[in-house]
């Protein structure tokens, strides 16, 4: 339920609110209802990754694909490794990154918050 | 405490994480923004359907205005007032080429290292001292009183802002986002701007320091014999024999002293040489030559490949106008096109309008400088440069009547110890008189001989060669601009900044300027050559672009009958080196005398060449490579490169070969005890050029040294480092001396043949990229096949908003916000 809150409520203010909206929708969520530490970070990266990866990759997939080699080619340049990658793969991959870490980590800090704040004094 | 540590930690990592992603970090662009789907530049990403007709509602248009765009993209405008036709002009680039019309402006402005950093600090740096900005800022301020050419200025500008306020960071184009900025409000100002580094491109360069540090070398007797005021071989855009049927203004006398020479070793400024690729064609046939009995009219501006594309296709259609042609980003009107009676072209003149003048400061303060028999004050600018990553510094910029000094340092002179040596700058791109979009506004509505000559008059700088052709069968061809009244050779070195007679004098009144109407030989044309031969009562420069195009272009438009728009397709194609024909059958004579190379593979690939600089031609490999060895072989032992002396040119070169075979110059200086011959150093540059090209393209087969891949066309994107948004390895001929004037990294920028007819013109162009600035478009560079190949595109030229054609694709209609 908490991952499908994540993708969901995450997916749809994605579509109006700034980039990092959905650390705020994993901070909440777990605060409501995640159980643990692990549950928390785990399912919220898994969230914030299934909006972007899927988004992305269909993005990429309606699309003639010229702009990620593009844009690919410009990160990648000078270094010979990536250069047999392919491009949709690093681009989700540094998406992955970017939004696994953040709402990974605000899923954890809604939880730990949550618990903080509900856990009486003294 | 260690509790509320305990369970606040992920958040602080969290809330730092977004910190992190949230904003650049040097090069690297806000990874959050750029990288989600939802705002980043996948939202760019092309896509593979074609887009759907829509509606869009701006405030600031007074009535309905249509834009249909065809199967290249091109759209099609139909307004019902000039302000609106203006202001959706605007609208519409702004959603096609935004990003790259601000970068312009960015440029000569010099504010690039705002968006990319300290890198390009000299740059900006350079580009403030020409004082682009100053004076674009002067010319848009003079302008508020011209109602004309403001209003136009002013809807332009209402409709590039009018898309940018609808744009949030989702819509920003692609660069925006990887540099990590946000557009500026557009203004009539940064139209203007763009204007200027037009001229900065046509006409920032100079050879006069050069030229100067070979007269103080050689002395005056020398540097005439090598560097003559007039090619041995020419062929003027005004025929010779032409009547100039005008009683000439009084040419100011040659004073005593003709140069400022540096006062000990040679000097060393920062400012340019002018970029021989930086050139263009036109011409037009009359009715007379061509199939159809009216005019067929074809330009070829050569500048710089770049994506986005220099041009933008379209029709403007109002009440009182109808054009079709291409504009350039960030300023109204058609800049090159036609209309239903006539069509028009540019090349650039290239005349001598960059003159610097040695100033003598009173002291190390700059604050005023000798002139004419007194001390005059400087006016000073203080430049603040924003940089990207870094401080930001200043810089004081001085101004001279002259100009602004581009050049000085602190040295010990004549006049004193620590003094600054400085040298001001005149230059044409930096008057503000004239109106320059307004002579486009006109000609966009001309409808004869009389409307282009009225027209013309608006126009300031860069001078351009403008080729006209009507349907009422009239050719023509004018140099038109200002051109600046000057003594014979003045200009031709560096000058004397504390007298008066080595000032600009004046203009030459504007209709005395080269122009020649319905020649007797049936066409007109210009290639950058001498605008006119030595019968033309006037200085306008000692050098011009080398003869080599003009030479084919009107050799082949003397022999055309029957022209189609096709033939001069052709001719915009044409690949034959004159270069070669003049002067290789010499060249080879020399070779063939030397067994070792008469027999060698690469002897046998340059004498079965047939002159022709075709995309798979080893000999034109060779050819053009060996031209700059042969040039290095006979001038570097006396002209050493980087003491910063001008190369005689390559006419003066062939003429010295072919005619003086015993001068001086052939023997080289530093071999005193051997006297070198001009065989011997045809052979030495021959076998040096086999050996760099085999070094370099390994065994000589037509495939390795095949021209088109040791010239390697490449078309990059404005920003350097973004390779990947560039195509490279282009397989095209053509060459720098070549009609077809593609080298490695300039070219025909954009190819236009227009047919006229009495009743609806018929008109193909194209150029080296597509429509969308868009690098995750199809129309990004969707036209660089067919431009490689030398195909033309029908450009598609409606008659009314309604006229059907199978080749329109979708219509946004503009509404008006109530």
């Amino acid at each position: 339920m908490l991952y499908l809150l994540i993708v969901f409520i995450g997916g749809l203010l994605s579509l109006f609110c700034p980039w990092w909206v959905i650390a705020p929708v994993c901070f909440a969520s777990c605060w409501l209802f995640a159980r643990h530490g692990a549950q928390a970070f785990r399912v919220s990266a898994l969230g914030g990754m299934t909006v972007w990866l899927s988004y992305g990759a269909y993005l990429h997939a309606v699309s003639n694909g010229k702009l990620t080699d593009g844009v690919v080619g410009i990160f990648a340049a000078g270094i010979p490794a990536l250069s047999g990658v392919p491009s949709l793969l690093l681009v989700l991959l540094v998406a992955a990154l970017v939004i696994g870490t953040v709402s990974g980590f605000s899923g954890l800090a809604g939880l730990k918050i949550g618990r903080l704040t509900r856990r009486p004094r003294g | 405490m260690v509790k509320v540590i305990k369970h606040c930690w992920p958040l602080v990592v969290s809330l730092a994480l977004i910190y992190v992603f949230h904003r650049g970090w040097g090069v690297l662009p806000p990874l959050g923004k750029v990288f989600s789907p939802f705002h980043g530049f996948l939202q760019q990403a092309g896509g593979r359907g074609g887009e759907a007709d829509r509606e869009i509602t701006l405030s600031g248009l007074a009535e309905d205005v249509v834009v249909r765009y065809d199967d290249n993209a091109v759209p099609h405008i139909f307004a019902r007032n000039e302000r609106d036709l203006y202001f959706a002009q605007g609208y519409v680039i702004a959603r096609d080429r935004l990003w790259q019309m601000e970068f312009y402006t960015l440029a000569a402005e010099g504010r690039l290292t705002e968006v990319v950093g300290p890198a390009a600090l000299e740059y900006d740096r350079y580009n403030r001292r020409l004082g682009m900005a100053r004076t674009a800022a002067t010319i848009a301020e003079r302008m508020a009183a011209d109602t004309v050419a403001h209003r136009i200025l002013e809807a332009y500008a209402a409709g590039v802002n009018a898309y940018i306020d609808g744009l949030g960071y989702q819509g920003l184009p692609v660069e925006y986002k990887l540099l990590d900025y946000v557009p500026e409000r557009w203004s009539p100002y940064k139209s203007i701007l763009m204007l200027m580094n037009m001229r900065h491109t046509l006409n920032g360069g100079s050879d006069d320091y050069r030229l100067t540090n070979v007269l103080a070398r050689f002395g005056p007797e020398v540097t005439d014999d090598l560097f003559p005021a007039y090619p041995a071989e020419e062929s003027p855009i005004v025929p010779t024999g032409t009547e100039w049927g005008f009683a000439p203004s009084s040419v100011p006398a040659v004073p005593d002293t003709v140069a400022y020479l540096p006062e000990s070793g040679a000097l060393a400024f920062s400012v340019p040489a002018p970029r021989p690729e930086v050139g263009s064609n036109n011409w037009a046939v009359g009715g007379s030559k061509s199939a159809t009995g009216l005019p067929i009219l074809a330009n070829d501006p050569h500048l710089r490949l770049t994506l986005p594309s220099i041009w933008y296709q379209m029709q403007l259609s109002a009440p009182g106008v109808n054009v079709c042609g291409v504009a350039l980003p960030g300023t109204p009107a058609i800049i090159i096109g036609f209309n239903k009676d006539i069509a028009w072209g540019v090349t650039n003149t290239g005349s001598d309008v960059m003159d610097f003048y040695r100033i003598r400061f009173q002291d190390e303060r700059l604050g005023a400088y000798w002139h004419d028999g007194r001390w005059k004050p400087t006016t000073l600018q203080v430049e603040a440069f924003k940089i990207k990553g870094a401080d930001p510094i200043r810089d004081t910029l001085y101004y001279t009547h002259h100009g602004p000094i581009v050049y000085h340092e602190a040295k010990s002179t004549n006049y004193g110890r620590n003094i600054p040596v400085g040298y001001a700058m005149r230059w044409v791109a930096n008057e503000t008189d004239g109106a320059d979009v307004l002579t486009f506004h006109y000609l966009n509505r001309a409808s004869g001989y009389g409307d282009y000559r009225d027209a013309l008059a608006h126009f300031t700088a860069p001078a351009q060669n403008f080729v006209f052709s009507s349907n009422e069968d009239d050719i023509a061809i004018a140099s038109n601009g200002k051109l600046p009244l000057k003594w014979k050779g003045q200009g031709r070195y560096l000058l004397d900044g504390t007298s008066a007679a080595h000032d600009w004098q004046g203009w030459i009144p504007r209709e005395q300027n080269p122009s020649v109407k319905n020649p007797p030989r049936g066409f007109v044309s210009s290639a950058n050559q001498f605008p006119a031969d030595t019968s033309y009562p006037y200085y306008l420069d000692w050098k011009f672009a080398h003869s080599s195009r003009a030479i084919r272009i009107n050799e082949r438009l003397e022999a055309m009958e029957n022209a189609s728009a096709d033939s001069l397709r052709d001719l915009q194609n044409d690949n034959h080196n004159v270069d070669a024909r003049r002067i290789l059958p010499r060249l080879l004579e020399s070779l063939a005398s030397d067994d070792s190379i008469r027999w060698s593979t690469e002897f046998d690939l340059i004498q079965r060449w047939d002159h022709r600089n075709d995309a798979d031609a080893a000999g034109a490999a060779i050819f053009e490579h060996w031209m700059d060895e042969l040039l290095a072989a006979i001038w570097a032992d006396e002209f050493p490169s980087g003491e910063g002396l001008l190369y005689p040119s390559l006419d003066r070169t062939f003429e010295l070969i072919v005619h003086e075979p015993g001068a001086k110059w052939f023997d080289r200086v530093d071999t005193p005890d051997t006297l070198e011959t001009i065989d011997g150093i045809i052979r030495l540059s021959f076998r040096v050029t086999i050996a760099k090209l085999r070094e370099r393209f390994g065994e000589p087969t037509g495939t390795n040294w095949a021209w088109h891949k040791v010239k390697g066309t490449r078309i990059t994107h404005l920003v350097p480092n973004f390779t990947s948004f560039g195509r490279h390895d282009i397989p095209n001929g053509g060459g720098g001396g070549i009609v077809n004037a593609t080298t490695g990294t300039h070219g025909p920028s954009w190819r236009m043949v227009v047919q006229l007819d009495s009743v609806w013109p018929v008109a193909y162009g194209l150029y080296p990229g597509g429509q969308s600035g868009n690098p995750g478009s199809h129309y990004y560079d969707n036209m660089i096949e067919r431009w490689a190949d030398g195909r033309l595109d029908a450009l598609l030229f409606l008659k009314d908003v309604d006229e059907p054609s199978e080749r329109l694709r979708h219509r946004i209609a503009l509404k008006p916000k109530r």
